[in-house]
């Protein structure tokens, strides 16, 4: 049995017999893999809080051939982001990026710029940047790194250059083509079109184009934020093909402020 | 396994497999267990599972495992009836019982909410605990919920819920296991038994 060795950072984690656990990890060297943690759930586990979700640690993990499931040896913290345990707004912001790493990446595949946009995503949070706005910008980043980069350069459906649309023109986005459609198609096709005006349109494709480390830098309010959490919602209810727990999950119910009045 | 893929042996299988961390291989060894044992000592199972379904069920007032109506907390009256120690599921309360320590009632919300899979308050016994408050009596609850994520997000959301109707609301502390070399303890363990410390 092979050892992996690697940093990572623990997506989810649920029991599992009657004392383990089957952890969900994000990993620098192997992207996305789990692993069952033997007793992890004991008073004197060898894991402690290693294995928590929103928790980076260096792990190590013995490969198991023809499985999928690896069994984890070794965890030690590396870096813990304490704020995203005791805040349900922050909590569900962090669920929502782990949620979406879990449903849109393959597993084991490497992808070295997913593994540091979810821990500057996180480290973001942590901070007390704007959890929504942080939450939004992590999603489009992560969009942008899976091969499902909502398109604005060119029509999602027919592929015809945008530029020809005009600039500063607002645009027709489909969650079910991907992106922005043109004039045509949407003569064309019978779907539900999301309105974005040129604000929007315009911070959607800066925050694609930026990196992860200066990416919290962007602001958006009022029309660009709603407009652009509507349309990014429903794209990744299509993209991952199932409604996620929503990015307000408990912090609505419990009487939270809303969401972008939180900071 | 090749062998019965339709038959009443497979069904067992298919039954045992449902069963929480039972897997596909001692689901079969136990099904292989089940068809070589004595009649009379296999059926004692059943009769086990056939008993527990119809005694048993879920406390009225506090969704513990009751016989009755009742569990036998919330019918003894010697016990303090006006506070509420909240657990997840009924195995924590029988821990925190064999204490012997604590003489309040208990509310067990069968699970816990989570961030990560969805669940919501309406998907535990959260608006039971509101209705008990809401009858009022209840000075003090007392969450003693996991510390983990679910468990953090169940406390958080509690306290928001229980503090309006004016019962103290504390939390059991976290921290450092007895019998445990404190240089062996974790960050978040460290931290979290820091934030619990108390006055001497
Ligand atoms: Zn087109
Ligand atoms: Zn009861």
């Amino acid at each position: 049995m092979p050892l992996l060795k690697t940093t990572a950072i623990t997506l989810k984690s649920r029991k599992w017999g009657e004392a383990d656990r089957i952890v969900t990890f994000y990993t620098l060297r192997f992207g996305k893999l789990r692993g069952v943690a033997r007793g992890a759930r004991r008073m004197k586990s060898r894991f402690g809080s290693a294995l928590e979700p929103f928790v980076s640690c260096d792990l190590n993990l013995f490969e198991k051939p023809n499985d999928t499931l690896h069994r984890v040896s070794q965890a030690d913290i590396k870096e813990t982001f304490p704020a995203l345990r005791e805040d349900l707004v922050l909590m569900a912001g962090a669920a929502r990026m782990a949620n979406l790493v879990i449903a849109i990446t393959a597993d084991g595949d490497p992808a070295p710029r997913i593994f540091e946009t979810l821990l500057r995503g996180l480290r973001s949070l942590n901070e007390g940047h704007d959890p929504g706005l942080t939450t939004l910008l992590f999603q489009i980043k992560l969009l942008g790194l899976t091969g499902f980069r909502p398109q604005t350069d060119h029509c999602a459906a027919c592929g015809q250059d945008m530029q020809v649309q005009g600039e500063g023109t607002a645009g027709r986005f489909s969650a079910q083509a991907g992106g922005l459609v043109c004039d045509a198609c949407t003569r064309r096709r019978s779907e539900r079109y999301l309105f974005l005006a040129p604000g929007s349109l315009a911070f959607l494709q800066q925050a694609l184009r930026m990196t992860p480390e200066v990416l919290n830098r962007l602001k958006a309010g009022g029309q660009v934020r709603s407009e652009l959490e509507t349309a990014i919602e429903a794209y990744v209810t299509v993209v991952a093909g199932k409604r996620l727990p929503p990015v307000d999950f408990l912090a609505a119910e419990a009487g939270e402020p809303a969401y972008e009045l939180k900071r | 396994m090749g062998v019965d893929q339709q038959g009443l042996l497979a069904q067992l299988i298919r039954e045992l497999v449902r069963l929480p961390g039972i897997g596909q291989k001692t689901a079969q060894r136990l099904a292989f267990h089940v068809l070589k044992t004595e009649r009379e000592e296999a059926l004692r199972l059943a009769d086990a599972i056939r008993a527990v379904k119809d005694g048993l069920s879920f406390c009225r007032q506090c969704r513990n495992i009751a016989e009755e109506e009742l569990c036998e907390f919330c019918r003894d009256p010697k016990r303090d009836h006006s506070k509420i120690l909240v657990v997840e599921e009924p195995s924590t309360l029988y821990a925190i019982e064999r204490t012997g320590i604590y003489r309040g009632l208990y509310h067990v919300l069968l699970g816990s909410l989570s961030p990560l899979d969805g669940v919501g308050p309406a998907d535990i016994k959260v608006h039971e605990l509101e209705d008990r408050l809401k009858d009022g009596g209840i000075q003090e609850v007392i969450l003693a919920t996991n510390p983990t994520i679910e468990g953090e997000a169940t406390a958080i959301y509690l306290t928001k819920l229980i503090k309006p109707y004016g019962a103290t609301v504390s939390r059991i502390a976290y921290g450092i296991p007895v019998g445990m070399d404190i240089e062996y303890a974790d960050e978040v363990t460290l931290i979290k038994s820091l934030e619990g410390r108390r006055d001497l």
